[in-house]
This record gives structure tokens, C-alpha cells and sequence, in this order.
């Protein structure tokens, strides 16, 4: 085990992602979600095939996911989470308060 | 099917406990209860059926997954895990330390969307994370033009 680059690799990561896209939409997500468990789960997920994606085909990556393309979707994803928050109240008004 | 109470009182226990709404039976009940008040939340009763929790659960996940799997595809960290696991040419103890740490911002992420819930009334909430949602919309959008 190398233990200094599982380090290094931790806190550039951990830095980098500290208020980022992800863990912005985790907190609102979170947040208004009845399902907050299903939110972590889901964000990790990505968060950990897209990094194992990097580390795996490295350069490929571009090639096999054109970043135009996908960011797009991802914008429209987000697009149609925010409306539905803010026009349909999700449905879950009532059930914010639930811990888990 | 717990033996209902008056409509009104129903409508009131409702809204007081929202913790009910996990119990099938009282689920059922309290959604009869909200039809009579539909007028008053016209949206609140569209999702809310909840004999369909766990369907409710994956469709929270998928959605989430597939959103930021697509957001963070060829994003700096991706490109940082990427450069560090080229120049080292040891890829899974770069993805150990990567994955810890996404692993813990997501937790800490929802942690501090739990403690906001707490904090600010749902409908507070709920506007201010769509607002949020939209601004990484345009962030996105931002990104996609710069790139063109």
C-alpha cells in the first residue's frame, strides 16, 4: 500500500470537491429529498464511477463520453430537478422532516 | 386501516406528524385525508402514495446518480484522479484515496441538507434547493459554452 499517494490523492480530491457541483446539489438534494439515504447513495455512486472511469481509461474518457454532449444532459437533469422543486414542491412537503 | 378519526382532525394530524407517513395504514388514511383539503395543497398528494417507497427510494437514486455520474464526467476531478494515476502508474491506490474522499464530501454534503431541513420551514427549503439546482444548471451551461 502506498499510503502517501492514497493521501495525496485524498486531500487533492477532497480539497477540489469541497463546495463543488456535487456536493452543492447533494446538500439541496439532500436537504429536500424524503429520500436522503438514496441521495448519498446516488451521489457516491457517481462520484465513484466517474473517478473510477478516470483512473481506468484515463484519456480515453473524452473520447468515449464527448464532455459537450454529457454536460448538456447533466444540465438538463439538474434543470428539471430545480423546476420540479420549485413548481411541484416535489411532493414531499410534508415529509421533510423525516431523519431518515 | 387504523380507525379513522374526523376528516378535520385527520387533515390536522397530517400535517403535525409527518413521521406517520411511512406507516402504510396511516398513509392511507391520511391520503384520504388530504383529498378533502386538495384544494389547500394541490401538488402534496401527486408522490405521495406510499406503498410505493421503495420505488420512490430508487427513483430518488437513479435520478441522482445518473445527474452527477453525467455532471462529473471529464470534470476536474475526474481529470485530477486521471493525471495522478498516469504520473504514478498505480490507479487503484489513487482511486482508494479519490474514492474516500468523494465518499466523505457526499456525506457531508446531505449531512448539512439534513441540518438545513431542520433548520428552515420544507417550503423554504424546497425553493431555495431548486434555486440551487438551477444555478449548477447554468454552471453547466457556462461550461458547455466555454468548451464550444
Amino acid at each position: 500500500m502506498d499510503w502517501s499517494l492514497i493521501g495525496l490523492s485524498f486531500a487533492a480530491v477532497f480539497l477540489s470537491e469541497l463546495g463543488d457541483k456535487s456536493q452543492v446539489a447533494a446538500i439541496a438534494l439532500g436537504g429536500s429529498s424524503k429520500y436522503p439515504k438514496a441521495v448519498f447513495f446516488g451521489t457516491a455512486a457517481a462520484l465513484l464511477t466517474a473517478s473510477l472511469i478516470g483512473v481506468l481509461i484515463g484519456e480515453g474518457t473524452a473520447t468515449l463520453f464527448p464532455p459537450q454532449a454529457v454536460k448538456s444532459v447533466a444540465a438538463l437533469g439538474f434543470l428539471i430537478m430545480g423546476l420540479r422543486l420549485l413548481l411541484l414542491g416535489d411532493g414531499e412537503d410534508d415529509t421533510t422532516e423525516a431523519t431518515d | 386501516m387504523t380507525p379513522a378519526a374526523s376528516p378535520e382532525d385527520q387533515a390536522i394530524e397530517t400535517k403535525a406528524a409527518p413521521e406517520n407517513a411511512g406507516d402504510d395504514a396511516s398513509a392511507e388514511t391520511s391520503n384520504a385525508a388530504i383529498a378533502h383539503e386538495s384544494s389547500a395543497t394541490p401538488t402534496a398528494n401527486d408522490n405521495s402514495t406510499d406503498s410505493t417507497g421503495l420505488k420512490g427510494w430508487w427513483k430518488v437514486f437513479a435520478s441522482t446518480y445518473v445527474t452527477i455520474f453525467l455532471a462529473e464526467i471529464g470534470d476536474k476531478t475526474q481529470v485530477t484522479t486521471l493525471l495522478m494515476s498516469a504520473e504514478s502508474h498505480k490507479p487503484w491506490m489513487v482511486f482508494a484515496g479519490a474514492g474516500t474522499a468523494l465518499v466523505c464530501t457526499s456525506l457531508l454534503g446531505v449531512l448539512l441538507g439534513r441540518w438545513l431541513a431542520t433548520r428552515l420551514k420544507p417550503r423554504t427549503l424546497e425553493v431555495g434547493a431548486g434555486i440551487t439546482l438551477l444555478i449548477i444548471t447554468i454552471g453547466l451551461g457556462w461550461d458547455i459554452f466555454q468548451g464550444l
